[in-house]
């Protein structure tokens, strides 16, 4: 019997969540699994706060992932994996981007700023996690488009222990999924995501 | 979302999608000819997807106004012969109540179904309103799939039911099914399209002779499918069958979450999935539980199940011990998940669920760290600008505002009162009746007023109301999805004319100088005013430019002449403008405007008190 994988992704409206959903449900078909997934739609507007289950495996029945079951998380920001954090299952791992998205009113300079960053990260080594922090932003760019730091996040989740799906498969994936003209940039930013994975390590 | 060319695909496939475009694709491979909805949150992907499907597939989809004109629509092409479809939302199911109730007692011809999107937890919804219920009280016969693939083969089913017993059909789903994305079997189809033939019969009139006629009728049918219920395979049993002690009866999505909670409890149980839950298979129920000590009944919000079937034990002297909302072990509101179901099973057949005191500290801990990230209106939005003089004026007489629904009632400034489709003018007029000394307004947006706001404008000018009607013209139905709207072709100041207002008046809303003067002046005018502030949604607008590679003029705010007061960040809260961590050369902070944001409507530049905002380039 295959284990159900569970994991939920998280970020800001707008990040680029859905297209690696996609790309993991593609990749994730390709190998004979089933995938499951639960959205919301409507009052979720650009901005907002925005979450997305997926269950990888055989015979899957609810969509939802309870509090405390997720293998893994993935965030695309640090405000956002500190308010779905609750879904890891003790132990279970964090792939979170670095980048903070403050909310449009909060009003500080450089200094608090790094200091609130700070104390998000503190927040996060609290639970009982393994917790990867990414600089998404910074490899996008270096891998020479700054739109793809969700798959610098996906080249990162790639290489969590216990994740179904090898990473040749979802570069394959990831080939059917993003604009021809951009899968050359897409690849270089998966694989500096996985670099900098085992660089952690 | 699923690509066109796949949902219309006529081939064996497995095709990855949402629940919705799975229902899309059960009517296509039913033949469906007719469809016609209004959208509304969880239903519109359903919708979405059958328009775009007609035109290449040969048959009819329309946006209709509401969901009654969708479902009469709908109705008209069954009794012609022809099989027919209508999507809404439970409350969008309300509008179109009147239409059902009726025609139930006449029947249909060509297969008739109904689907409807319950909102369980309100993620996009003013109630939680459990939608079984109209089977009961309608004589509606309601399925309910468990899953976006048998969403998908149920209306297929469906039509087939609807057909051989000549009823119309409700289908309900939740947002975790119709918003669920998996990958999906897809079959080959035969679309048979004809003519319509409307044969003439005195059946379609709903009389009051005729309807004392047909009301016996109606319940014929309702007992006719009940009879061939239990071999219909609509009802499954499964599980251990020699288990005496414990049953669980359960519906649509609840199914999916006993399945997972008792593989977390490892716990095998026998379980009753009803399929169809109006009328109830009062043969395989009995059956099912006349051996058993204890009932579970596990199902979402309403205790629909619980209370129907505690009456149909009462009725045949089946009298197990009831567990479920009636005991407490789950709540009648919001939505459950595996962990809740979990808890509650536990709670009747004993045992425990590990680390639940580990997981409820981390989310409290979480709780308090983490800011509040609400939904706001989008860059450029014309609503924000709308509000930010009106609120002023609003505010300055004290007036009371009536909202509707749409995307205007994310307004964070003067919203009184939010009731229902094309609610605000209704309540507008009532308002007006009784507070004589402030103005009442109301806001209503283009496919709000087409949908329910028409009527309630005419009994304004009928009534001779003194209300300021505002209506947010922004060419499309944005909120569910940028659907369009007889505004496309309809001038509502046209509309508000023939009806009889006076005072009509249609503005620019990012025009803030006239805006004032035409507030200032409606509010002098006795008797119904309506001010149209028209202008394509800016996402959707910033969208398309950019689809085309148009160049979007963007606004900079200058660091050395902003005095960072906040006007554009606090205030206004365009979620293109941030404050900079960098400060200028006199050591202050100021805020800078993100250029892959900013949509180029220049209110901010507008409002700014020191002018430090104007068009790059410039």
């Amino acid at each position: 019997m295959v284990e159900t994988y569970q994991m939920v992704i998280c970020g800001v409206g707008g990040q680029g969540i859905l297209t690696i959903s996609d790309i993991i449900t593609i990749a994730a078909q390709m190998k004979g699994l089933n995938v499951l997934g639960s959205e919301v739609h409507g009052m979720a507007q650009k901005g907002g706060s925005v979450i997305t289950n997926l269950k990888i495996g055989k015979n899957l029945n609810s969509p939802t992932i309870p509090i405390g079951t997720s293998k893994m998380l993935v965030g695309f920001e640090q405000n956002e994996t500190l308010r779905y954090i609750k879904y890891l299952q003790p132990r279970g791992t964090v792939i979170t981007s670095e980048t903070v998205l403050f909310p449009i009113t909060w009003k500080k300079d450089k200094e608090a700023a790094d200091k609130a960053r700070e104390s998000i990260k503190g927040n996060l080594g609290k639970f009982d996690a393994n917790v990867h922090f990414i600089d998404a932003e910074g490899l996008a760019n270096q891998a020479g488009l700054a739109l793809t730091q969700n798959i610098v996040l996906l080249g990162a989740l790639s290489q969590v222990e216990g994740f179904p799906i090898a990473d040749n498969d979802l570069r394959e994936a990831l080939k059917l999924r993003v604009p021809p003209k951009h899968i050359e940039v897409n690849l270089k930013a998966f694989d500096l995501g996985i670099k900098a994975v085992k660089k952690n390590n | 979302m699923a690509k066109l060319e796949e949902l219309i695909a006529n081939e064996e496939s497995k095709v990855l999608c949402l629940g919705n475009e799975a229902i899309a694709r059960g009517a296509i491979e039913a033949g469906v000819q007719v469809f016609a909805a209004y959208p509304g949150t969880p239903s519109s992907e359903i919708s979405m997807a059958m328009n775009a499907a007609a035109p290449k597939l040969g048959f009819y989809a329309e946006w209709s106004t509401n969901e009654k004109v969708a479902m009469e629509t709908a109705f008209a092409a069954s009794i012609s012969g022809v099989r027919a479809m209508t999507a809404c939302k439970h409350v969008g199911l309300n509008v179109a109540a009147d239409a059902f109730y009726s025609f139930l007692y006449m029947g249909c011809k060509g297969g008739f179904v109904t689907v409807v999107g319950d909102d369980p937890h309100c993620f996009s919804s003013q109630n939680e309103q459990d939608s079984r219920w109209l089977g009961v009280s309608a004589q509606f016969p309601v399925i309910e799939p468990s899953s976006p693939q048998e969403a998908k083969e149920y209306v297929k089913r469906a039509f087939d039911v609807s057909e051989k017993f000549e009823m119309p059909m409700l289908l309900r789903s939740t947002t975790r099914v119709s918003h669920a994305r998996a990958d999906i079997q897809f079959n080959k189809f035969e679309s048979n399209f004809k003519e319509g033939e409307y044969e003439k019969t005195n059946r379609f009139a709903c009389l009051p002779a005729l309807a004392r006629a047909n009301h016996p009728k109606l319940l014929e049918r309702m007992e006719k499918i009940k009879e061939w219920l239990p071999t219909s395979g609509f009802s499954t049993i499964e599980g251990p069958d020699n288990h005496t002690e414990f049953g669980i009866i359960t519906s649509g999505n609840s199914y999916a979450y006993v399945k997972d909670a008792l593989k977390t409890i490892k716990k095998e149980l026998p379980i009753l999935k009803l399929g169809m839950v109006a009328p109830l298979d009062e043969q395989t129920i009995l059956e099912f539980a006349k051996d058993k000590e204890n009932i579970i009944f596990i199902e979402e919000v309403d205790p629909y199940l619980e209370d129907r079937i505690s009456a149909l034990f009462i009725q045949n002297g089946v009298i197990p011990k009831i567990h479920g909302k009636s005991s407490g072990i789950t709540k009648r509101y919001h939505e459950l998940n595996e962990r809740l179901v979990a808890e509650a099973l536990v709670k009747v057949i004993g045992g425990s669920i590990v680390q639940v005191n580990e997981i409820e500290r981390s989310v409290e801990e979480t709780n308090d760290f983490v800011p509040f990230r609400p939904p706001l209106f989008c860059a450029g939005c014309q609503h924000r600008a709308a509000f930010w003089e009106l609120s002023k004026i609003v505010r300055k007489n004290k007036g009371i505002f009536a909202s509707d629904i749409g995307c205007y009632s994310l307004d964070p400034w003067v919203t009184d009162t939010i009731l229902c489709m094309g609610g605000g003018i209704g309540m507008a007029n009532g308002f007006s009746k009784v507070i004589k000394d402030k103005p009442i307004f109301a806001y209503i947006g283009d496919s709000t007023f087409f949908h329910t706001g028409m009527p309630a404008l005419a009994n304004a000018v009928y009534n001779k109301a003194n209300i300021n009607i505002l209506v947010l013209d922004n060419r499309m139905t944005a909120m569910t999805g940028f659907q369009p709207n007889p505004t496309e072709e309809i001038d509502i100041a046209d509309v508000a004319k023939s009806l009889g207002v006076e005072y009509v008046v249609v503005f620019d809303p990012y025009d803030f100088e006239n805006g004032k003067k035409v507030f200032e002046d409606a509010l002098k005018h006795e008797g119904p005013t309506v001010i149209i502030m028209r202008k394509i949604c800016a996402n959707e607008d910033w969208r398309r430019k950019r689809r085309k590679g148009e160049k979007i003029e963007v606004f900079h705010i200058d660091p050395e002449v902003c005095i960072a007061c906040g006007t554009c960040i606090v205030q206004y809260q365009c979620p293109a403008i941030r404050w900079s961590l960098e400060t200028n050369s006199k050591g202050k902070n100021y805020s800078v405007i993100d250029p892959d944001v900013c949509t180029g409507c220049s209110v901010c530049s507008q409002i700014c008190p020191v002018g430090a905002i104007s068009k790059v380039d410039e």
